[in-house]
Order: structure tokens, then sequence, then C-alpha cells
């Protein structure tokens, strides 16, 4: 009886010493650590691009999706070398405030806004303004991503700039605090609307085998670009990060071969990320 | 330390749980290969005492010499001398085999005697080690458990063994093994037998000595009878009075506080067949016989006496008993004087 | 309703042909489970004795403490954690942050509270007779000590289930520590918690349906021992 325990604690230790053995934390000199938006990774962008950074570079690259917020925190707190977001104001008073340096704008995809077929606002073919308006207006549900990421605060914008106040607590509008597809579900389960980036209602629909309860209603309009950058993170701030990886990455970026990689990026047929040409 | 010294002799020893004396002993002493008895209500302090004769717990104050030497719990002129059982039993979490050899493996020796000796422990006790070696703690009857854990104590061969209620929770026929083997232990090797039990009969067969506890202190040798309180101021204002269950009336002198105890030595209690004439400063009370019994060890009987709901007890020479004057349902009187009265 | 059955069928799949992904994180979440293990069992039994088995000052304050912080929040825990593993953190220069050493920081201060809280309760509930009778065999003070522990196996057996279950199942400290890196730092967990975000409910079922068969695993291991001392 005495040898049973004896033997649990001997193979426990052993299992022990052998992955303590193993270098998953030793710091590799080769590797780049990204903090990046939810999309870029739920959509399978990042999977499709890495195998050829890093048979171009020899850099090795992990990710952290979450966030546009806190992936900037991220950034700010020098737990990421690199980070690519999508929340223009945000990242400009970033570099603004010293945390990041070189703001490269990589591509961009827009954002949509998805409702009911229905469409009890009426806001189908309609500009960004009217609709907001109409849904205001009439009280119709609104599910907000709520979590200060890059949709959520593109979505603030559309607010101010279609002239109305920012909701919070009103009855109609419901901050779901999650991810992009747990909103766009919410949504869908409350009959509301909702903003997405397209890259994501295309993975969305994709999952419902074509056929969702939310549909595209406002697209096209000049406020609905989303535009992804990537930054690096200041060494002066944060000495520990790899700076010179960080930039290879965005000089990677910015290549031709790289952005024709990007704009072949498909997802059941549609492409879901653009070129910007400034 | 010659041959002659006591193996225990206690002196001043107290014990204090919460500042209230658990045990209060001036002095005892028990000599080697002796039977002592141990008697008193529950909570008079036998289990502390054997406690600390078996140095498991350390007194509060006072000198505990065993065998002349100062000794200690876990200190090694005792530790594999002395073993308690207590009352319930207790069983590792292991084999009947593994219980019983535990204290072996502690001793070191020989480990391919072990099942030798375990097998002959707890045939001893009478339990078939076949049967019972492999049975897991949790397969055993109260009884059985008992024996076991007597077993394991027994094959330790210890100079002195301490039971504390042996018989108390267990079937009559594991009552009687368990007699049985403290007995053997006691004639076949010489070992020292402490016995706590509310069996009188059986201590007052075996034991040279029987001593009785009441509130921590000793009162007296095994039989006295103890007389709870209240007291009331009596008319005269000179005694204070109880009645019993019966109407009669039981007079003591002042006691220390009305709710203390008082005790009547045996030895001087006067046993008459018709009403005494009383001498100044005695009282009788009027009772009957419920009980005699032989001591074979101390060649006396013991003769007990309801009188009130209330027990009475005493000795007399087996000699003296050849006119079988006394008889179970006899109306008999007892006296004893008022200033033999003790209190506790 | 659909999703639930595909998932149980998918995670037969993702099992029996090998998928990459899915033993990773397996892999992941058993190496983390094992280095939280070690260091909350190797810190917490002890502690948990010393707790139970001895009488001091503040001794019921202590438990009372030690009780609350059995509920402690695994998000909570990430984000001390966080705090203490950044680079801008007192611990940043160890590059502990992402990493599964990381995880198993924060989970090992999950497990531990559990692991002194019902150790001590298990040593606590051992009779005063178990000293009486092991000091009346002729035990020294070690050997009751060690004696006492093994009296002690199976609450001890059960604390340390307890704290592996809590720590098996936990999301919070691996999301936040881990940063749920594909290949890397992704559990079984934060698998599903990314899943269940891209809409993959299937999926997410059937890595549920792997941590519950691990769980089981173990539990059964251990059960097995026990029935056999």
């Amino acid at each position: 009886m005495k040898r049973n325990l004896f033997v649990v604690s001997l193979s426990l230790i052993a299992v022990f010493l052998i992955f303590s053995g193993s270098p998953a934390f030793s710091a590799d000199a080769k590797l780049l650590r990204m903090a990046t938006t939810t999309s870029t990774d739920d959509t399978g962008l990042l999977d499709y691009l890495k195998p050829y950074f890093v048979k171009e570079t020899g850099i090795d690259i992990q990710w952290i999706a979450t966030g546009t917020g806190k992936a900037l925190k991220l950034g700010e707190n020098c737990d990421a070398d690199v980070l690519l977001v999508h929340a223009p104001d945000a990242e400009k008073k970033f570099v603004a405030d010293g945390f990041g340096l070189d703001r490269n704008v990589v591509m961009y995809n827009d954002f949509v806004l998805i409702g009911p077929a229905s469409d009890p606002a009426g806001g189908k073919g309609k500009g960004v303004k009217e609709c907001l308006s109409a849904i205001s207006g009439k009280n119709i549900k609104f599910v907000s991503r709520g979590d200060k990421s890059g949709t959520h605060q593109a979505e603030q914008i559309l607010w101010k700039t279609s002239g109305l106040p920012v909701p919070d607590k009103e009855p109609w509008y419901a901050q779901a605090g999650q991810g992009m597809l747990t909103t766009i579900q919410i949504a869908a389960e409350q009959n509301g609307y909702t903003l997405t980036d397209r890259g994501t209602y295309i993975k969305y629909e994709y999952t419902m085998k074509g056929n969702p309860p939310l549909k595209i209603l406002v697209e096209g309009d000049d406020l609905l670009k989303n535009i992804y950058s990537v930054i690096v993170v200041n060494p002066a701030k944060c000495p520990n990060v790899k700076s010179d990886l960080a930039k290879a990455f965005s000089d990677w970026m910015s290549r031709p071969s790289t952005q024709n990689l990007i704009t072949g990026f498909k997802l059941s047929g549609k492409q879901l990320f653009f070129i910007y040409s400034k | 330390m010659t041959m002659n010294a006591p193996v225990y002799h206690l002196t001043g020893v107290k014990k204090f749980y919460n500042s209230r004396p658990a045990v209060d002993i001036e002095k005892l002493s028990i000599p080697q290969s002796s039977i002592t008895g141990l008697v008193g209500p529950n909570g008079s302090g036998k289990s502390t005492l054997l406690n600390m004769l078996a140095f498991i717990d350390r007194p509060s104050e006072g000198i505990i010499l065993f065998k002349g030497q100062k000794a200690e719990p876990y200190s090694d002129t005792v530790r594999f001398r002395v073993s308690l059982l207590a009352q319930e039993p207790y069983l590792l979490k292991r084999s009947v085999y593994e219980n019983i050899a535990y204290g072996l493996k502690l001793r070191g020796g020989d480990s391919s005697r072990y099942s030798k000796q375990v097998n002959e422990a707890l045939s001893l006790v009478g339990l078939s080690s076949r049967e019972f070696s492999n049975r897991p703690w949790y397969g055993l009857s109260g009884g059985e458990a008992q024996r076991v854990a007597l077993a394991a104590r027994l094959v330790l061969k210890p100079e002195v063994l301490i039971l504390d209620e042996p018989t108390a929770s267990v079937d009559a026929d594991s009552a009687g093994r368990i007699m049985d083997c403290a007995l053997m232990a006691s004639k076949e090797w010489g070992t020292t037998l402490i016995i706590a039990s509310h069996d009188w009969k059986w201590l007052n067969e075996i034991c040279g000595k029987v001593i009785q506890m009441f509130k921590g202190k000793i009162i007296g040798s095994g039989i006295e009878g103890i007389l709870f309180g209240p007291w009331i101021p009596g008319k005269s204002g000179e005694y204070h009075e109880k009645a019993l269950a019966d109407g009669q009336i039981v007079k003591v002198p002042k006691p220390p506080s009305p709710e203390a105890s008082a005790v009547i030595p045996q030895n001087l209690i006067v046993l008459d067949l018709h009403p005494p004439a009383l001498k100044p400063g005695e009282h009788f009370l009027k009772g009957v016989i419920a009980q005699l019994s032989l001591e074979p060890y101390a060649q006396t009987v013991m003769i007990s006496i309801r009188a009130g709901g209330q027990t009475f007890t005493l000795r007399i020479p087996q000699e003296k008993m050849r006119e079988p004057v006394f008889f179970p349902g006899q109306i008999v009187y007892i006296t004893y004087p008022l200033s033999a009265v003790t209190w506790y | 309703m659909d999703f639930i059955i595909d998932g149980l069928l998918q995670a037969i799949q993702l099992l029996l042909h090998g998928d990459g992904e899915t033993y990773s994180a397996v892999s992941a979440t058993l190496r983390v489970s094992t280095y939280s293990m070690a260091a909350s069992l190797l810190l917490g039994i002890p502690l948990g004795f010393l707790l139970g088995h001895n009488d001091f000052l503040w001794k019921k304050h202590v438990r009372t403490i030690v009780d609350t912080l059995m509920s402690l929040p695994t998000v909570l825990v990430g984000l001390l954690v966080y705090a203490f593993l950044t680079s801008r953190g007192p611990l940043g220069e160890y590059g502990l942050l992402f990493t599964l050493e990381g995880i198993a920081i924060g989970q090992a201060i999950l497990a531990l509270p559990i692991v002194i809280a019902l150790t001590a309760a298990a040593v606590e509930s051992m009779d005063e007779k178990l000293r009486v009778t092991l000091v009346s065999l002729g035990a020294s003070r070690r050997q009751v000590l060690y004696s006492t522990l093994w009296e002690a196996r199976y609450g001890i057996l059960a604390a340390s289930m307890n704290a592996f279950g809590r720590v098996l199942t936990e999301v919070g400290i691996a999301m936040m520590v881990g940063g749920n890196i594909k290949w890397h730092t992704r559990t079984i967990t934060t698998a599903i918690a990314l899943e269940t975000n891209k809409g993959e409910f299937a999926t997410g079922v059937a890595l549920g349906i792997v941590l519950m068969a691990i769980a089981f695993i173990v539990n059964f291991s251990f059960s097995f021992l026990r029935n056999r001392s």
C-alpha cells in the first residue's frame, strides 16, 4: 500500500522533471510576439500568412488574439513586440503617447450594419446616418460589442458622426462585452442590429451554411471603412521588446508579395481583406 | 533502581483541563506484576490518569516515576514497555495483519518472525488468522475490532498493559476473551495490568487492589458509596441532611458546600441485623442486601446494600461468614460515625 | 441542439484521427496541470498538515482566510498573476508571461488554498484516538507524524482530486496569463472558449468531451489505486 503512494509520487516527480526540461519558456531570440484583434485570428488570416512569413524571414511568430483595446494595453505593458489592430484614433493616441512607432496601414476591410431580414428600421440600402437614426428613433434593438475593441470604437464614432448621442443605458441598446461572433449571435437571438467587420460576417454566414437570420443592410458607406495597421512597440519605453523583428514583420506586411497573399485570402469564395492605397 | 522498585510511583500528579483539575493524586504506587483495578463514575478522571500512566499525556504538575526513573511521553525508557488499549478501539486504516504488526515494525527486530507473532496474537484473542489476517479495518464488528486492537498490544508482550474499559462496548463473548487474555498476560509474562472498568465483580475477582476515583481524586479501595448533595442544614443546626428516595434521612457533618459529595469509608461502617443502639455522633440507615460476592484474591466477601436508592458496599473477611447470617433480600442496618464522612 | 450530437461525433474523430491542434491542447493542459498540481501539493500538503495538526493563537482566523481563498475567482487570479508577470511587473524579467509555466503559477495559486484547507480538514478530522493508539504502540514523534499523514491519505487524495478538477477546468488564468497562443499555450479550456467565440459550437463540445475524458481517466486511476490499497 505504501508502495503505491510512493510510485505515484515518483511518477509525478518524473513527469514534472521531464516537462520542466522542455524549452517552453526559454525566451527564443527569433520569436516575435504579436497582440492582435480577434478578427484577424477568427477569420484564419494569420494562420494563412504565418507559414509564408516564417519561411521568408526565418522569424517565428506567436499571437494573442484579443480586442484592440486589450491589444494596445498589452503593447503599453511591453508584453507584445508588435500590434496588428484596427482603431485608428486609439492607435494615433498610442503612438502620440510614445508607446508605439511606425504606424503602418497594411490593409482594410469594411464594416457592415447587419440586422433581421424584416429590417424594422428600414435601413436597407440607405446610409449609416439614416439607419442609426431610425434605430435610435424607433428604439429598435441594437447589440454592441461593448468591449473597447476596434469594432466597438468604430461604432461609437459612427453614432457621433451621425449626430446622435452614443447610447449607453438605453433599454434597446445591449452591450455584449464579447467577441464579434458571439455578439452577432446575441443580435440574431434578439432580432437586433449590430455592426460587424465584413470578414467576421462572411465567417458567420459560412457557419450558418449560407442562410443566416441576420443580413447585410447597410454597406459601402465611406464611414464604414475598417483600417488595419501594424504598430511596432517603442523600444525606448520597452527595452525588452524585439523591435527589429517587429520592424521586419511590419515591412513584410507591406511587401507586394504579401499584399497579394492578403487579397488572395478567401473564405467561401469571398475576399475578406483589401489593399489600402494611400 | 532496585528489583523491588514499584513500576509506577506518582507524587503530586495533577492534570488540568481549562484550569479545572481532572486528576489530582497525592501519592500512588503500583507494584511490579500486580493487577490494579480502577473504578469511578464517568468523568472521574480514570481515562486521564491512564493516559498519563501510558505516557501519552504528561501531567500538568507532579512527577511520575517509572521503575524509579522519571519518564516522559516518547522517552525511550517507556516507549516500548507500556501499552494502552483505549475504550473504543481505533484501528489504523490498514489490514488486520498490518494493524497488529505495526508495533512490531516500530520495534524493528526479525521481520521474518512477524507473521508467526501476528498469528499467535490473533489466536490468543480467539480470531483465526486465516480468516482475519487480510481483512480490512472496516470489515470487523465492534467486538472483533477490540480484540484485534488487544492483539496488537499482546503481540508486543509489554511490561505494563493498561486497559481502559476494555469490555464496555463489546459483546459477551469478546468480553470473556479479553478478560482471559489479560489474566494470561499477567500469569505467563508477569505483565503489570492496570484496568479501568465498571465491572466491579471482575475487578474484585482478579485485582490485588482496586482504586476508586472520584472528581479526579483517589477516594479509597473501590467500593465506597458516594452520597451526592444537595445538603440542607438539619433542625438542630449541628448536622446537615438529605432525604433518600425512601424517605430516610442521611445525616452528615457540615459540608464545605451544599453541593459537595460525601464518602463514608466502608471500613468504618458497621453492619447489624437489628436496629442498633446509637452512640453519640453516630447515625444509621436501614437497607436490604442486594448482592453477596466472593473475592477469591482478597479472601473476602463483598456485600452490597441498597438503602433508599443508594448502594453501600462493604467487605467482610471470609472466615466471619461461616454462619450464613447474611443473604440477599435480608433487611440490615448500617451504622457510621459522622466524623468518618469525607468530602469531595 | 444539433451541435451537441455533432460535437460527440467530432470528439471521436479528433481523438482517433490524431488531430494535431487537439493533441497540442491536450498536451498543454496536461503539462500545465502537472506543474501546478506538483507545486500545490508539495507546498499545500505540509502546510495543510501543520494547519490541521497544530493549535496556535490565530488558527481559526487562518482557517477562515484559507477557506475563503478556496473561492478565488480564476479571472482575478489571472489578472493578479498577469500584473506580476507582465514585462513591466516585478517578475517581468523572467519572461513567464504567455508561457505554460506562467499559467502553472496561476493555477498553483488557485489550487493551493484548496489543498491546504482540505488537507487541514482531513487531518483535523483524524481522531485524537489515532494519536493515542500510535503512541501506545510505541511510535516516536516522527512516526506519529508519518502515520497520521498516511491515515489521512484518503482525505488528502480527495483534496488533490478536488484541486485537480479546479485546475483542469479553469479558463480565466489560462486565457489571461497564457494568451491562448496556438501550438503553445492553448489549453483545452481556452480552445473551447475560442471555438465558442468563433461560433464553432460543435468543436467546442468535442473539446469539452475530450477534457471530461481526461478527468475521467485521472479519477478512475486514482479510485483504482484507492481500492487497491
